[in-house]
């Protein structure tokens, strides 16, 4: 054969698989954008305009894990010298990289909400104790944004609807809707068996003893005769022979 | 037939051998086997993180190890063995060109999978270590022991393993193919390097080229299709973060793109074998 | 391939033909197109016109370069390798194996002198001479009934030299065919029956030996013990009966010769 003709050939063969390729690529793109919740990452773009170039250049050949756990441990050594801002910054590109990591999520809101806003707070040497307060709550509403981006990020697993629940009771006093993320944490089968109490005790922190009563009933009669021990049907019991006292001390108060 | 296989086997069998027998690709290991050890230094996370760091460490090591060890060894194959005139010897003789080229693609990924196996078992080893460690700080709480254990034993690791080496087997036969037509050892890594990073950006080439209202430009239309044919889609291997990340990647997928990096595999080991049928030596 | 590259027109109108059984010699200075001409009958140059062939196939197809054995010039082996690793490889590369590969791996060091200890030792500890002689053993594995020697000798001591030409003979005597390149003209002498010269890529010269060099018009005698007066008068009348004596003295020994003549008994094999 001659040369011309054995590179003709070869360019053929090349072309000919890459039209039949891309069909199939995007096909197995697909799939994989389906099964990661449509977040098989940012666009590289995305990437090139906000992370830095060396860090891009890991991250686009191959290497994003090792890119975004370089950040959080940038985000490590700033949280040490209390760098708020840059705590931050680094935890929101380390979370775009590879928002399919529920740990990060969890870390990142971790830093903002309690880390950050609690140092705002009480050692920011602002003298005003409402510009303080008002500062620490901007920090727990940036975790709590973080934290709502996570769910939809990683909406298979129960661990960042429990945490966004932890932030709502702890960190806003709300207490209603942290009932309502446990509800939804508990909807996705990987969640720790005490959380479904956790349910009733929002309720009741918010003031709707009846809701947590008729909640635990329920939880209870679910569990049918044969409770699994990791459930402690003992304590669903407690609670809810408490509730019932407790209303009944309640009617008897209102009767008098 | 047993001629021919008795051909490529011994083809296969010299160049693993003779990448066996080479310091570098031995100091390549040591250095990849140091740093997955060195990993375990990160200890002031949540063992979540820990482990993640110490799993994607490993995979970067055996990638960036696999990788080096994938350009220098093709490199070496047909412009070294051009170089040092020991292609002479081989090719004067009743072997097939193409037996040739097959025969010295599979030595190469015999020696890939051998390095790929034995860092896999090294980060397998530092994670049961890791393991021990943590499970004797976080005392005898059996969720926690429990949730260590699943991190640490993932069976997931095994697709992880096993895309990083196809992966690393289409790089293999993307040096191979640019070996056929170089002459110098620099020419194929280059072209090899480029078209790995390139890869990585395919998807994007092909979406826009496909979404034929974005670019109007002819010549920027012809530059994507000519990256969206030629250049494999290595993001399809992104999978591996997935795992890492402790998610759910079930088998079929990791075996379809498996396929698809062998079909790809065979496609460049075809041209491979027709560029260099035309070839003087 | 010879892309954006200018090609040069490395052997041209060469017509030869090389019978079963013969040593044959292509001789030319470097750069002649010894080596083109081997390549291309191996089929790893493929020529812009013309044609050759081998046993009756055309050159450079599978059954064609089984035919042949070939040593190419200054040959690197894979130096990771022992000498019978060596031979072991090519042999598989021809398509032996097995039991009967083995034997022949061994009966071939032997041939060579590569037996035992040599044999295992890794070719980078080889000597320029050893190295050959394992080259041959490797050109030889598959059995060819042609073997194809690209410039053997050059590079090599006197010793090994020798030796190669020894190889030479005696594969001669088993019925081989030879073909051999050379630059060092002196060294074709002793053993090709028939030679070409190149020149420049073209033939200059082809034909026996003893044709082309014997000068037929001339006549020699080489007499020793003879004492000088009669030494004149040998002389005076060969003047007389019309001769012209066109060199005449003490005949000088080859300088290689000499050498392997001090070199001690047990070491000039």
């Amino acid at each position: 054969m001659k040369p011309i003709a054995t590179l003709a050939g070869a360019l053929v063969l090349l072309l000919v698989w890459g039209g039949a390729k891309i069909p199939w690529e995007k096909a197995m793109a697909r799939d994989q954008r389906k099964a990661t919740y449509g977040f098989s990452g940012p666009t590289t773009v995305a990437i090139r305009e906000k992370v830095g170039q060396g860090l891009a250049l890991a991250a686009l050949g191959g290497f994003r894990g090792l890119a975004a756990n370089a950040l959080m441990l940038q985000a490590h050594g700033a949280w040490e010298e209390q760098q708020w801002v840059r705590v931050r910054s680094a935890l929101e590109l380390a979370t775009m990289l590879q928002p399919r990591v529920a740990v990060f999520w969890d870390t990142a809101s971790w830093h903002l909400a309690w880390n950050a806003a609690v140092a705002a707070e009480r050692y920011s040497g602002e003298s005003s104790e409402t510009k303080r307060k008002m500062e620490a709550r901007r920090w727990v509403e940036a975790g709590r944004d973080l934290l709502e981006r996570g769910t939809k990020a990683v909406p298979e697993k129960a661990l960042l609807f429990q945490r966004l629940g932890d932030l709502y009771w702890q960190r806003l006093g709300d207490y209603q809707e942290a009932a309502r993320c446990y509800r939804e944490a508990l909807s996705k089968g990987d969640a720790p068996p005490y959380l479904e109490r956790f349910v009733g005790y929002a309720l009741e922190k918010a003031g709707d003893k009846q809701g947590a009563l008729d909640y635990f009933k329920n939880l209870r009669r679910e569990m049918g005769d044969a409770p699994s021990q990791a459930r402690r049907p003992e304590v669903v019991e407690r609670e809810i022979t408490r509730l019932e006292k407790e209303a009944a001390e309640k009617r008897v108060r209102k009767m008098k | 037939m047993t001629g021919c296989l008795r051909r490529i086997s011994a083809v296969a069998g010299n160049t693993f051998l003779e990448a066996v027998r080479q310091k570098v690709f031995a100091v390549l290991l040591v250095f990849a086997l140091v740093l997955i050890g060195g990993a375990n230094y990160f200890t002031e996370f949540s063992f979540q993180e820990q482990f993640k760091f110490l799993k994607d460490l490993g995979y970067a090591a055996i990638s960036l190890t696999g990788l080096l060890v994938g350009l220098l060894g093709a490199a070496q194959l047909i412009p070294g063995e051009i170089e040092k005139r020991t292609i002479l010897t081989a090719l004067c003789r009743p072997l097939r060109r193409w037996e040739f080229v097959v025969g010295k693609y599979f030595g190469l990924t015999a020696y890939l999978a051998l390095m790929v196996v034995v860092m896999a078992l090294a980060v397998w080893g530092v994670l049961g270590w890791k393991e021990g460690q943590l499970l004797r700080a976080e005392g005898l709480d059996p969720e926690a022991a429990a949730a260590i254990r699943a991190e640490a034993m993932d069976p997931r690791l095994l697709q992880a393993v096993l895309l990083v080496g196809a992966k690393l087997a289409v790089v293999a036969a993307l040096a191979v193919f640019f070996s056929t037509i170089a002459t110098s050892t620099t020419f194929v890594m280059a072209m090899t390097l480029l078209v790995y990073l390139i890869g990585h950006l395919q998807s994007v080439a092909r979406e826009q080229w496909l979404e034929a209202g974005e670019v109007s430009r002819w010549t920027v239309r012809i530059f994507l299709a000519v990256v969206a044919l030629l250049v494999p889609d290595f993001n399809l291997y992104n999978l591996i973060d997935e795992i890492v990340a402790g998610n759910v990647v079930v088998w079929r997928t990791t075996l379809e793109v498996v396929g698809y990096s062998g079909v790809y595999i065979g496609v460049l080991l075809a041209a491979a074998a027709c560029m260099f049928e035309g070839r003087d030596i | 391939m010879g892309w954006f590259r200018g090609r040069v027109l490395a052997l041209e109108g060469l017509e030869m033909e090389v019978q079963k059984g013969e040593v044959f010699g292509l001789l030319g200075p470097n750069g002649s197109g010894k080596s083109t001409a081997m390549k291309m009958i191996l089929g790893l140059l493929r020529p812009t016109s013309g044609s050759a062939e081998v046993c009756g196939f055309r050159a450079g197809t599978i059954s064609a370069r089984r035919q042949i054995g070939f040593l190419p010039e200054n040959p690197y082996f894979p130096v990771f390798l022992s000498g019978a690793e060596l031979v072991r490889y090519y042999g598989r590369l021809s398509g032996l194996g097995g039991a009967g590969l083995e034997k022949r791996v061994k009966e071939l060091l032997e041939l060579v002198r590569l037996g035992g200890e040599a044999g295992k030792r890794p070719l980078r500890t080889y000597s320029k001479g050893m190295l050959q002689r394992a080259g041959l053993a490797g050109a030889l594995v598959g059995d060819p009934e042609i073997l194809m020697l690209d410039e053997p000798t050059a590079g090599v001591d006197p010793g090994g030299s020798r030796e190669i030409r020894d190889l030479i003979l005696e594969l001669k005597a088993r019925g081989k065919t030879v073909i051999f390149s050379s630059h060092l003209l002196e060294q074709v002498e002793d053993v090709a029956d028939r030679v070409i010269i190149l020149h420049r890529g073209k033939k200059l010269r082809e034909g026996r030996l003893e044709d082309l060099l014997t000068r037929k018009n001339e006549w020699e005698v080489k007499v020793q013990g003879l004492p000088e007066g009669d030494r004149q008068e040998l002389l005076a009348w060969l003047k007389k009966k019309g001769g012209q004596v066109v060199r005449e003295g003490a005949p000088r020994e080859r300088l290689e010769d000499y050498f392997l003549r001090s070199l001690p008994e047990e070491t000039r094999r």
